[in-house]
This record gives C-alpha cells, sequence and structure tokens, in this order.
C-alpha cells in the first residue's frame, strides 16, 4: 500500500472527498490549543500559528486546503503565505447563496487537486460515523456524557483523526456517565482556543450542550459528489447571517438551553456579529473574546462564573 | 456576618448592624486585619481575591454589583463599574455584562497615567475639568495615541484644564460604547468621584446617572445581601 498523503485543512472539508482520495486529511488547527507558539505578525492566533509553522516546516504536509471563501480573509492571506513557502496549496470556495451547482463544481476542483477518487466507499463509511456522531451529541445534551468528552470527538469530525479506524476506536473509548445538568449552555461562533474550556465550565457549572461549529463538521455528508455538494452547501458559517440564525434559533429551543456562550477571537469578523446574535437569540448571553492559546484564563473564568450566577438568578 | 470585598487596590469590610450599614476600608495587602476575630464561616467574600480569603460562601464581583447597587437603587437597570484595571457594564435586566479588560484605554489606569502626565493628583483632574472654558477634540481610541494627540493640543494653546476635560470626552465616549440604553445607570468603581468624567458621560449618553452614597463598599455591600 502506497504511503498516504496528509493533507491540511484549515476549517470544514468535506473529509469524505479526502478518504475517498486515499489520503489522510488533518485538521491545522488540531495544534493551536496546545501550542506555547507566539507568533509574528499576528491577528487570530488559529491562522498565525498555523501559518507559521507550517511555513518554517514545524508542521510537515503534502499540501493544504485552505477555505477561503465561507471562512474568513485571516486565513486566505495566511493561507496564501503558506503557498508562498513553497507547500501546495488549494484554495476552497463555498457559496454564499448556497448554490450547490457552484459547490459542486467546486468539489471537483477539489478531486482532481488531490488526484484520483481510489476509493469510492469511504463517504458512504463516514456517513455512518457521523450518524454515530450525532446520537453521541444528543447524549450529551441529555445529560448521558460528559461535555469535554464529546467535544473532543465532534472537533475531531473535521479530520476524523486521519484515519477512520483510530477515530472508531476514539469513538468507542467514550464512558456514559450521569452528568448533573444545572445550567444547559449554547456554545455559538468559533471554538475557544483554550484546550481546556469545556472542562472548566463544567467545573463552574455550565453544561455546554451546543458546540456550534462542531456541529457543522457532523452534520454533513453524502455518498458521492453530487449529494455531497447538495448536503455542505447548508454550512451555516459560510451562510448569510439570517440562515445562521434561523438554523441556530432552532437547535437552542431543541437542546432548552439556558444560556448562550458566543465565542470569538481578538481580531476576528465573527466579534462583529455580537450584538445581532444578542438582539435575535433570546437567551442570556456572555461573549468572550479569546486570544492565545493555552489553559483558560482567569479573567475568563470570572466571566464564566457570573454568567452561571446570572443563570441562577432566572 | 459580614461582607468582604477584596479587590486589587483595596480591601472592604461591610456589616449591618441594627439596619445600619458599617463599614471598614483598608489597603488589599492588609485584608487579613479586616477579619480578626471573625470565623470564616460568617464571612461572605468577592473580589478578585475573593477565594483567598476564608469564606462560607463567594460570588464574583459583578453579581456582588448587582446586589449592592439595587440596595441603593432597586430600579438600577444598568451598573458601569470603571475599575483600576478593567471597566465592566452590567445590563441587569438582560442578564447580561462586558468587561473591558482588553485595553487600559477605558479603565481607571488611563486616567492614573492621564493625571502622572500633567503630574497631578487623580482626584484633581475633576476641578481641572471644570476650569476648562473650551474643550479639544481627541480621537483616539488608544490610550497611548490619546496621550500624544493630548500633547498636540498642548502645543496649539489650549490649557492643561481643557485638555484634560476633552480627554474625559475621549474616555467617557469609549465607555458609552459599552453602554445599553438605560433607564437608570449607576455608576461604581473608584472613577464615580471623577465629576468631569461623570458629566461627560452624562452629556454623551444624554441621561442622568446615579451614584450611590458609598461607591467603594457597593461590592462588599452586595455580598453580605447576596447571601442573606
Ligand atoms: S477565529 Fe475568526 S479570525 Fe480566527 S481563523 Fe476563525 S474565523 Fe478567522
Amino acid at each position: 500500500m502506497p504511503v498516504q498523503k496528509k493533507i491540511g485543512l484549515t476549517a470544514l472539508v468535506p473529509p469524505e472527498l479526502i478518504f475517498a482520495c486515499r489520503c489522510s486529511p488533518f485538521d491545522v488547527n488540531n495544534v493551536i490549543p496546545g501550542s506555547k507558539k507566539y507568533p509574528r505578525n499576528k491577528l487570530c492566533a488559529w491562522t498565525a500559528i498555523w501559518q507559521e509553522m507550517l511555513s518554517k516546516r514545524e508542521l510537515k504536509l503534502d499540501s493544504l486546503i485552505v477555505v477561503a471563501g465561507g471562512d474568513c480573509h485571516n486565513a486566505l492571506v495566511d493561507g496564501q503565505k503558506v503557498e508562498m513557502s513553497g507547500v501546495p496549496t488549494h484554495f476552497f470556495f463555498y457559496p454564499f447563496d448556497g448554490d450547490h451547482e457552484y459547490l459542486e463544481s467546486q468539489l471537483y476542483k477539489l478531486v482532481d487537486f488531490l488526484g484520483t477518487m481510489g476509493s469510492p466507499e469511504k463517504p458512504g463509511e463516514i456517513k455512518e460515523l457521523k450518524e454515530i456522531g450525532k446520537k453521541i451529541d444528543k447524549k450529551r445534551a441529555q445529560g448521558k456524557l460528559s461535555s469535554g468528552d464529546v467535544f473532543r470527538i465532534m472537533i475531531s469530525f473535521s479530520d476524523l483523526m486521519g484515519d477512520l479506524d483510530v477515530f472508531r476506536k476514539a469513538i468507542s473509548s467514550l464512558k456514559e456517565q450521569k452528568v448533573e445538568m444545572n445550567n444547559r449552555v449554547a456554545l455559538i461562533g468559533v471554538p475557544p482556543i483554550y484546550h481546556d474550556f469545556h472542562d472548566v465550565a463544567q467545573s463552574l457549572h455550565l453544561q455546554i450542550v451546543f458546540d456550534e461549529l462542531p456541529f457543522e463538521f457532523l452534520r454533513h455528508s453524502g455518498t458521492d459528489i453530487h449529494n455531497i455538494a447538495r448536503d455542505y452547501c447548508d454550512y451555516t458559517f459560510a451562510r448569510p447571517l439570517d440562515f445562521r440564525i434561523r438554523f441556530l434559533q432552532k437547535e437552542l429551543e431543541k437542546r432548552h438551553v439556558n444560556g448562550v456562550i458566543h465565542y470569538t477571537q481578538f481580531a476576528c469578523h465573527h466579534m462583529l456579529e455580537d450584538e445581532i446574535m444578542r438582539s435575535k437569540l433570546d437567551y442570556p448571553m456572555l461573549t468572550i473574546q479569546g486570544d492565545l492559546p493555552g489553559k483558560t484564563p482567569e479573567q475568563i473564568k470570572l466571566r464564566l462564573e457570573a454568567f452561571r450566577e446570572a443563570l441562577d438568578r432566572t | 456576618m459580614i461582607g468582604l470585598d477584596v479587590g486589587s487596590t483595596a480591601a472592604k469590610k461591610v456589616s449591618i448592624e441594627d439596619g445600619e450599614i458599617k463599614y471598614q476600608i483598608t489597603g488589599t495587602h492588609n485584608w487579613k486585619d479586616l477579619i480578626t476575630g471573625i470565623e470564616g464561616n460568617d464571612i461572605i467574600s468577592t473580589g478578585y481575591f475573593r477565594n483567598s480569603a476564608p469564606h462560607r460562601a463567594s460570588v464574583t464581583e459583578i453579581t456582588a454589583a448587582i446586589y449592592g447597587v439595587r440596595h441603593y437603587f432597586p430600579d438600577a437597570d444598568v451598573i458601569v463599574d470603571i475599575g483600576g484595571q478593567d471597566t465592566k457594564v452590567i445590563d441587569v435586566k438582560r442578564n447580561n455584562f462586558i468587561i473591558n479588560d482588553k485595553c487600559s484605554a477605558g479603565t481607571g489606569a488611563f486616567l492614573e497615567f492621564v493625571a502622572n502626565y500633567f503630574k497631578i493628583e487623580l482626584k484633581e483632574l475633576g476641578s481641572f475639568h471644570s476650569r476648562a472654558k473650551r474643550l479639544p477634540a481627541i480621537n483616539n481610541t488608544c490610550a497611548v495615541f490619546a496621550l500624544s494627540e493630548m500633547i498636540s493640543q498642548l502645543v496649539t494653546g489650549f490649557t492643561p484644564e481643557e485638555v484634560i476635560a476633552g480627554m474625559h470626552y475621549a474616555f467617557a465616549r469609549r465607555i458609552s460604547f459599552m453602554i445599553p440604553d438605560a433607564q437608570t445607570l449607576v455608576l461604581i468603581g473608584g472613577t464615580v468621584k471623577n465629576k468631569g468624567m461623570l458629566s461627560a458621560l452624562e452629556d454623551i449618553l444624554q441621561t442622568e446617572i446615579l451614584v450611590p452614597d458609598e461607591p467603594q463598599i457597593v461590592n462588599a455591600l452586595g455580598a453580605l445581601i447576596y447571601y442573606r
């Protein structure tokens, strides 16, 4: 069996097609929360750190796929820097208007970049895993699984740990437990850059029962390019805000949340959405802006604790 | 039972005896003096170091502020707490709060920085402001750039009084961006004694701002009431 090519992803790119092309996906954001780097020339630490690590070959990948349309311009610029450093790079665009034919053409370009679809059965296998993922997500909302454990699995749906067998094992190692549900919280925006965020929230009696972006990672699938395009064109982060908000309203209601944490990064355009989220989502809301990776800082713990006290009062 | 607020610069103790509020204030490093002879079980703590002090219960300064302010103004719907290191805006009705601690420009640290530059005491800023005849525009929202803008206003002929007044407006404008519409807006924290800043903020928001009688002890009192 030839050595699999390792393909970096900067955000959600259908991993179905990467496995189908017999490559191994690797979400470059995986290395950020544990990183101790102080990147030069930074706006958002997420993109700045992967940019620096890839350009300096501290992170070795065969090529990189940058989500350009439907993600942020920081990623687009930092992706180009990686390309200029000599890493083969492909730019992937989601349609703003949800046009699935356009997305289908993007998916064909992606397959051209990767080679050929030597394992067309893989998308079907991944679809099954995503069904399991949805059940896990549901169990968490029912208080049967810990918020942090589920988050770590959900966030890994972007690259399925690069190996479906390894990922299956990780899923089966999840242990059911009884979680006391004091305050049911939705985490919207981007995933926190702090590796212990969910566990810290849980220790402060805030149970995260919805992770917006990770939920997108497992929500979309399909067994062939045509189906994948039809499903992924509803990836909410790439669509207009009212589309995303309508989706959020439904999900938050379903999960009976008591409060919302809106997490964004320093220098992230999602911060501009804060006032819209506050006016459209009818829940007590805490806004947190993170910066460099590491443990959840004390100041942020204070906000979480005060938010818990606020929820206790409602 | 006492409320104990151990903050980053001062520590305060509050008790209610026969309906009367009694309090004591000292520097943070002397906070232990406030509780000699008092059992941990009789202390409700708040403030940055709330978990370092013995306590029966602890509560964040945000929640303590809500309870403390309500004692003075039961209808308060927005509380603005301008502290030395951060500024907190608490929207009591909507259960929201915003904290600015990324940048010194909207915090007491900036005012201290300005007072230092003019070689005056922090508490003198208000009286300087009241003597201003004109109001130079200070547009920068970054503390360091605002200072260089202030220096250039001095060079063009504005008096220190006027430049300080202009600075209070720049400061108040920055804070006003964090403040939602409110019927009853209450200001607490060390800067409330600065009348110049207060009037600039009232002018920008076009509302009256209420200040409790004993703004320093609001959080310690709030912790105590919270537990009761
Ligand atoms: S957090 Fe915001 S700025 Fe950073 S990569 Fe994500 S979208 Fe871009």
